[in-house]
């Protein structure tokens, strides 16, 4: 993983990426118990293009021309199927914004915040990301008056009430 | 509803101290943890017809 980890690092760092964080059940491993996955989420902000528009061509040609293959929705990174989300909204650029630097054996790389996590996942509204938030809840050192600020600031307050009453 | 017995209540609290163990292991090693887990569900995924890759943790 930590070759996976370099080369999401050389990207950002040669400005093919303007930021990339974990997120998805990988960052909520980092904060719980081991969850099953077989794809490694990783959320990005990407350099606006000429015309404005977000596209994630320029970064699966710059991994082609690492020698990197497309699988599905994925690029297969040295051996770890990538999944690569644009930062779709406001809350999800936040949560890339105050993403966390942490150490990987020898490489850094950056993961969401749990408070951020818990909060795509209710604003997903999927059951995968209600028994997320349960997990979370229980396992992780959670900041709850900065939770509290997430979901108020982000009008996830009704999700919140039904999920967790 | 009915009480659980104690000997399964213990079994349940053994189970939840486990998974609050597990939550505190460094990361690299819950990460070779999940990719034991894929090793695990792949074949009864692909049984079902999905295509699943079990991640290559080999360091090039």
């Amino acid at each position: 993983m930590q070759a996976t980890l370099r080369v999401l690092r050389d990207l950002e760092n040669e400005g093919v990426l303007e930021r990339y964080a974990i997120g998805g059940a990988m960052a909520a491993t980092f904060y719980c118990e081991p969850l099953a996955t077989f794809d490694l989420d990783v959320f990005v902000i990407l350099p606006v293009t000429e015309s404005g528009l977000i596209s994630l061509a320029a970064l699966y040609a710059a991994l082609r021309q690492r020698g990197y293959e497309e699988e599905g929705d994925c690029v297969v990174i040295e051996g770890i199927p990538v999944q690569f989300l644009p930062a779709y909204n406001a809350l999800v650029e936040e949560a890339l914004r105050e993403a966390r630097e942490q150490p990987f054996e020898a490489v850094s790389t950056r993961v969401l915040r749990a408070e951020h996590l818990l909060a795509i996942a209710l604003q997903t509204g999927r059951p995968k990301g209600r028994e997320r938030v349960r997990i979370l809840l229980e396992q992780a050192e959670i900041e709850r008056p900065l939770l509290t600020e997430i979901v108020r600031r982000h009008g996830l307050e009704a999700r919140w009430s039904a999920w967790t009453s | 509803m009915d009480e659980l017995r104690p000997e399964i209540a213990a079994l349940f609290r053994a189970k939840e101290a486990r998974r609050l163990r597990l939550a505190k292991l460094p990361f690299p090693e819950k990460v070779r943890i999940v990719v034991e887990l894929q090793k695990m569900v792949a074949p009864l995924l692909r049984q079902r017809g999905r295509t699943v890759r079990v991640w290559d943790l080999d360091e090039r």
